[in-house]
């Protein structure tokens, strides 16, 4: 317990660390909150001058800041719910009954936790294409549905949960489905918290997919949005986009101030950024 | 009884998403990596066998895309793995305030690619932060992603920055199941810290290491959203990474029977990555082990 004593070089160190991780967030935050034009670059600049509202003011009236929030918002708010619900219905599935090939149907789940994704980028272009969903809410949220991690997440995680009340209920003559929504899905809270922060994450920094699926400037969600506009280089105003990316880390800060815990659970089960 | 029952109803609304969009995309990818398929000229598809492949094989952009990626990978892996572990022996041995460290170091790791990359390209601008300071030192300002010669490194340190707490958190988590008592041992035993270091807790967290190590190459060679925000791929496709070739093939040129076999191409170094890598330091492991 009382092991050696910490050397103070230790928290000298850790704390220039933390330091240099959010400095750059803090440098975001600031020039979000100046005015005009310019990057602050002494010290001086960063307390000294006025602090102002201007290019969030600015953003959000009239430019499609506002239209990439809100896309953002209802992908991620559609997505994840359907993800933690396919999620825990399907890991249930998997860890309560022994089907033929579920060993093989476990092994092709987890290849493709680490297929990289790029490989499915234009056939699901070409098949939303086909299905005449492109630049869609259904194309920005389809893909999503198919990731593996909250199901195999959730079938470990029902794996640990003992299956006797389940068992007892169903001697008493209740329906499979009453079992699902009334005994095993209040008690997967906590898995399906870790499963649902993390398909937050994902969901809303996700940009490679919206960026090739969506087409019209009005479908753009947040990432695509910003990057797009950073492009467009005649007029890069650094406030405007800082403050864009501001409110794009907003929800991440919030998220992580919460369920940090379980954000660190997911990425050690291999939930891929 | 419950033995012998078909994959329940439960499974079923995931299995038919996961099959539409994850099983069924990547045989069509493989499919259409042997077809020349311009999706503005259905009248033109055809079976072209390996050409796709034989293509890339032979175009200089593809090789320098493979370069600018590797490049990438081996001058990122050995400091962001190197960083972390020290972050992550650092996180170990701090016994107050652990949880505030850890989440600061961390936090970074959860931020849209995107935001950090936009910051990035605030810090690295002309008039921005860093030229600021080089101004001020009496220094000439540097061309950070406007220079052929500079603009990878500039991503690669980005991606350090971005990398070092997510990978520092996963080798902390190995550091933390090794028993506190063996460490009270080596302690009672006199054993100075740098030896306890060595000789317990590094083969302790070699799997993890290796853990790291494969992530963080897959990772790499699927950079994208890096070059596509600070560079667009240049200057003089210096930051043309894999990744950001086959989404120019497939996207500005529709040429999209090469960009799949492009895919495959990544996804067979990947695989040849992974073995290789799993051979040499897995080996080492075993050794360690020994």
């Amino acid at each position: 317990m009382s092991a050696r004593r910490t050397h103070p070089g230790v928290y000298l160190a850790l704390s220039f660390v933390a330091l240099l991780s959010l400095a750059p967030l803090l440098y975001m935050a600031r020039v979000s909150l100046g005015k005009g034009n310019g990057l602050p670059i002494a010290p001086g600049d960063w307390f000294g001058q006025p602090f102002s509202l201007q290019h969030y003011r600015d953003l959000f009236s009239g430019g499609p800041m506002a239209r990439f929030t809100l896309n953002s918002i209802v992908v991620t708010g559609i997505a994840v719910p359907i993800q933690i619900l396919l999620a825990a219905a399907a890991g249930h599935a998997l860890a309560r009954v022994r089907f033929v090939g579920r060993g093989v149907f476990l092994a092709l789940a987890t290849a493709f936790l680490i297929l990289p994704r790029q490989v499915t980028l234009v056939p699901l272009y070409l098949l939303l294409a086909w299905m005449g969903l492109l630049d869609t809410y259904a194309a920005l949220i389809l893909p999503h549905l198919a990731d593996p991690f909250g199901v195999l997440f959730m079938a470990h995680y029902y794996q640990t949960l003992s299956p006797e009340l389940e068992e007892a209920a169903r001697t008493d003559g209740w329906s499979a489905r009453a079992i699902f929504w009334r005994i095993v899905l209040p008690l997967s809270g906590p898995g399906l918290a870790v499963v649902g922060v993390n398909g937050f994450l994902i969901t809303w920094n996700a940009f490679l997919h919206p960026l090739v699926l969506t087409t019209s400037e009005s479908m753009r969600t947040l990432p695509v949005g910003l990057a797009l506009f950073a492009q467009s280089e005649h007029s890069v105003s650094w406030g405007a986009l800082l403050a864009g990316s501001s409110v794009a880390t907003a929800p991440v800060l919030l998220a992580f101030a919460f369920f940090q815990r379980q954000i660190v659970e997911g990425v050690l089960k291999g939930s891929s950024r | 009884m419950r033995g012998r029952r078909a994959p329940s109803a439960g499974l079923a609304p995931w299995l038919f998403f996961f099959a539409a969009f994850g099983i069924f995309p990547l045989l069509y990818a493989l499919v259409l990596s042997f077809l020349a398929y311009n999706p503005l000229r259905p009248d033109l598809v055809r079976w072209v066998g390996f050409e796709n492949y034989v293509r890339a094989l032979e175009t200089p952009s593809f090789w320098r895309a493979l370069r600018t990626t590797t490049v990438f990978v081996v001058g990122t892996l050995p400091v962001t793995l190197t960083l972390a572990y020290v972050v992550a022996a650092l996180l170990a041995g701090a016994r107050r305030a652990q949880g505030f460290f850890r989440a600061a170091i961390f936090f970074p790791a959860t931020l849209s690619m995107v935001v950090i990359s936009l910051v990035f390209k605030s810090l690295y601008a002309e008039e921005g932060l860093l030229n600021g300071w080089l101004a001020a030192a009496g220094l000439s300002r540097v061309h950070w992603l406007q220079d052929p010669a500079l603009a990878l490194p500039s991503i690669m340190l980005m991606d350090v920055w971005a990398s070092v707490g997510y990978y520092a958190i996963l080798i902390l988590a190995a550091r933390k199941t090794l028993p506190d008592e063996q460490l009270e041992a080596a302690r009672l035993e006199g054993i100075s810290r740098l030896r306890v270091e060595r000789s317990i807790v590094l083969p302790h967290v070699r799997p993890v290491l290796l853990f790291v190590v494969l992530l963080n190459t897959i990772r790499s060679f699927q950079i994208f959203i890096e070059p596509f925000v600070l560079t667009r791929g240049g200057p003089l496709e210096s930051t043309t990474t894999l990744v950001y070739y086959l989404y120019e093939r497939a996207f500005y040129h529709f040429e999209m029977g090469y960009a799949s076999a492009l895919a495959f191409l990544l996804l067979l170094l990947v695989g040849i990555i992974l073995l290789l890598q799993r051979r040499t330091l897995g080996r080492g492991a075993a050794e360690a082990g020994a």
